[in-house]
């Protein structure tokens, strides 16, 4: 009898903490303890700031309903490379700088920049689900709760999404004769010596490393049973016959397959400068953003093969010492309103990126108005959308990463 | 006497501050990462390790050594050929007025270009899209800009090479310039009125007067060129890279292990250069004495 009495009680108080402990972000009781916190301040966005249209888009769209709507002036700081912004927050820690006394709110991440902060302890949360329109986030899509197959757990929340496929220059090439598969690659590549080349698998080229991680998806019959947790075994028995098929290519690659671009804008300026007749995007647009910038001839045309195709999602992770993370938060969740997703679909605005948020999930005519109109407007730069929706596969677990990029340097650039 | 010792040492103290802090901070700091020490991710063991894997570990060792050969290469092909065509420039100029005052001019200007941008200005000049190539198509002369031998972006680094050579040569040529100004015409009138040609004048006369500063110049670009960044990583490629690059690149690994490879390998660097410095000053010296 006693048992149970007690057990009543434990369940009593059990419930009793959750409701008065209920947060929705560390040291946030509701969403309103959020705004008050965050209204008459500032918000420190620190990006990668190579893209005038991105830092015009953030400043004007983000910018101005902060001011308005909840008192929050922004403060965008564009970096080089999200890199420059995990050495500070790490710099801060080694230098003993805790509480809110860092100087850096908010960082746009993805991939191993966000899973050096996680594994050294430097970002604050979980905060993700927390925020209000998290619930137009397919939290339940791997390719969004997991970052580069690595579990998010919350700890960043989602901005606009990529996915990896093709571009053409239409001046040049015809759509129709694009090859549709690595396969096909292969096939066109012999047919056309010297006019193709690849980015480097490895740091700073992590388009590359897709590159060649797709190569495994279509050789092993599919990317399903690549899904989960990383398998040696699996690695092992398809990892000969990628680097055989690339060893292959070798010599008919651009300059013989002995130096590679090492990013994206080498790849670039050899596919502009006409040394090559293929590039990589990742932009749901295509070709748009980057003819629009003038790196690709304003010919170029986007294609995607029929399968395979990796797409992943990138975010805004806050750190542990954040100055103002109640305005941070207040970011986070404002970057996720269906209409200012809709404008940065929009071509019109100039942003290279797609959806962060799931657009079946938005039920309010204004948003799926604005979400409509968006799809509409994608224009002739960018491939059909049905297609990349066809292709589209998430990234899967990190160590093939590493690994793909020591074993391509081992098997194929030193071979 | 006491009141001028206080001032010196008031005086030395501050550049000595910045140089212990900075200097020997940033090494000290450098040193200790390098042996694995990084409480950020939660490493507070000293070992070896790191410096093991970049000499000798599969993975490194190739890169590691392909890259060391690459980098003496390149440092010694370019401080002597830089030297030797800053000597000659200034041989063949310092007694002219107007080919003086215009060379000058030149050298000049080509010292405070920043070297970054030298290195883009040889990929626009001698890249296989660049501009040489375009024109020499233009002209028939090859078939197609593709053709043009690759010069930057390759194996053996002659674009890194030509970049330092551009750059360093104005640094010999004003410092020869300034010698051999203050030097005088003397020395060798008095040879040549004892019967030495040309060859023997310059030999016996102005290159042991001149070498002092031609080597410790000599010296200043060779450790430059060696521990440089930005013109390998601009004019190189992935394979052999230089081993600044290849530092770099394990600095900006996001994996916080591949720091310590990162810090191991500046490291090797710089022992490497003092080691080089210290023969080089040895070989001087003793040369210099006997000639």
């Amino acid at each position: 009898m006693n048992k149970i009495k007690i057990f009543i009680c434990y369940l009593i108080v059990l419930t009793f903490a959750k409701f008065s402990f209920a947060e929705v972000a560390p040291g946030f009781n509701s969403w309103d303890d959020v705004l008050g916190k965050a209204k008459g301040g500032e918000v420190n966005v620190y990006m990668w700031g190579g893209s005038d249209a991105i830092n015009g888009f953030v400043d004007d769209f983000y910018g101005v309903p902060l001011k308005n709507d909840y008192g929050i002036t922004l403060n965008r700081v564009p970096l080089k490379g999200t890199v420059d912004a995990v050495n500070q927050v790490l710099s801060e820690k080694e230098a003993g700088v805790t509480g809110d006394g860092g100087n850096i709110d908010l960082i746009w991440i993805n991939g191993e920049n966000f899973w050096t902060l996680k594994q050294a302890n430097l970002l604050y949360g979980p905060f993700a689900a927390g925020l209000p329109n998290s619930e137009f986030v397919a939290w339940d899509n791997p390719a969004v709760n997991l970052d580069f197959g690595r579990p998010v757990d919350g700890m960043e929340s989602p901005w606009s999404s990529a996915q990896f496929h093709f571009m053409y220059d239409s001046a040049r090439s015809n759509y129709d004769d694009m090859p549709r598969s690595y396969a096909e690659l292969s096939d066109w590549i012999s047919a056309n010596p010297g006019r193709f080349t690849y980015i480097r698998p490895g740091k700073g080229g992590f388009v590359g490393t897709r590159f060649v991680k797709q190569i495994f998806f279509e050789l092993s019959g599919g990317q399903a049973q690549w899904v989960g947790p990383f398998n040696q075994g699996l690695y092992d028995q398809w990892a000969p016959k990628v680097w055989e098929l690339l060893n292959s290519w070798e010599k008919d690659l651009w300059r013989g397959g002995e130096t590679y671009p090492k990013d994206n804008a080498e790849m670039h300026s050899l596919f502009a400068n006409g040394e090559v007749d293929l590039d990589f995007t990742q932009s749901p647009r295509g070709a748009g953003p980057t003819n629009t910038a003038g790196t690709t001839p304003p010919t170029s045309r986007a294609f995607a093969f029929y399968e395979n195709m990796i797409g992943d999602f990138n975010y805004w992770a806050i750190p542990y010492n954040a100055p103002n993370k109640a305005a941070a938060l207040v970011y986070a969740n404002l970057v996720l309103e269906p209409e200012l997703q809709a404008a940065q679909v929009q071509p019109a605005n100039g942003f290279c990126c797609g959806w962060g948020i799931s657009t079946a999930k938005v039920t309010d005519a204004a948003g799926q108005a604005a979400i409509a109109d968006a799809q509409n407007n994608l224009g002739d730069a960018a491939e059909d959308q049905n297609i990349l929706a066809k292709a589209l596969v998430s990234d899967i677990a990190a160590e093939y990463q590493d690994l793909i990029e020591a074993d391509w340097e081992a098997n194929v650039l030193l071979k | 006497m006491g009141g001028d010792k206080t001032k010196i040492i008031l005086s030395i103290t501050p550049p000595l501050l910045i140089i212990i802090l900075l200097f020997y901070g940033g090494i000290f700091y450098g040193l200790v990462q390098s042996l694995g020490y990084q409480p950020a991710i939660g490493k507070y063991e000293i070992n070896l390790d790191a410096y093991y894997n970049i000499l000798f570990s599969e993975r490194y060792a190739k890169l590691f050594w392909t890259g060391l050969a690459l980098n003496l290469w390149v440092s010694f092909v370019s401080t002597f050929l830089a030297a030797v065509l800053a000597l000659f420039a200034a041989l063949a100029i310092r007694k002219t007025f107007f080919g003086k005052t215009v060379c000058n001019f030149i050298y000049s200007l080509n010292l405070p270009m920043p070297h970054l941008v030298v290195a883009v200005g040889i990929i626009f000049v001698f890249s296989q899209s660049g501009l040489l190539a375009r024109m020499l198509a233009q002209l028939n002369i090859i078939a197609s800009p593709g053709d043009f031998p690759v010069l930057v972006k390759d194996k053996y680094g002659v674009g890194i090479i030509l970049a330092y050579i551009w750059k360093e040569s104005a640094f010999f040529f004003i410092i020869l310039m300034s010698v051999l100004q203050s030097l005088g015409e003397n020395f060798e009138e008095l040879a040549q009125s004892l019967g030495a040609n040309r060859w023997q004048r310059f030999r016996y006369v102005i290159l042991p007067l001149v070498m002092p500063s031609l080597f410790s110049a000599s010296i200043i670009v060779f450790a430059f060129s060696f521990g440089a960044y930005e013109v390998p990583a601009l004019l190189g490629v992935i394979y052999p890279q230089m081993l600044p690059v290849m530092a770099f690149e394990f600095f900006l690994n996001p994996d916080l292990n591949a720091r310590s490879e990162g810090m191991a390998l500046s490291i090797i660097i710089a022992l490497i250069v003092m080691i080089l410095v210290i023969f080089y000053f040895w070989l001087t010296q003793t040369r210099i004495r006997k000639d």
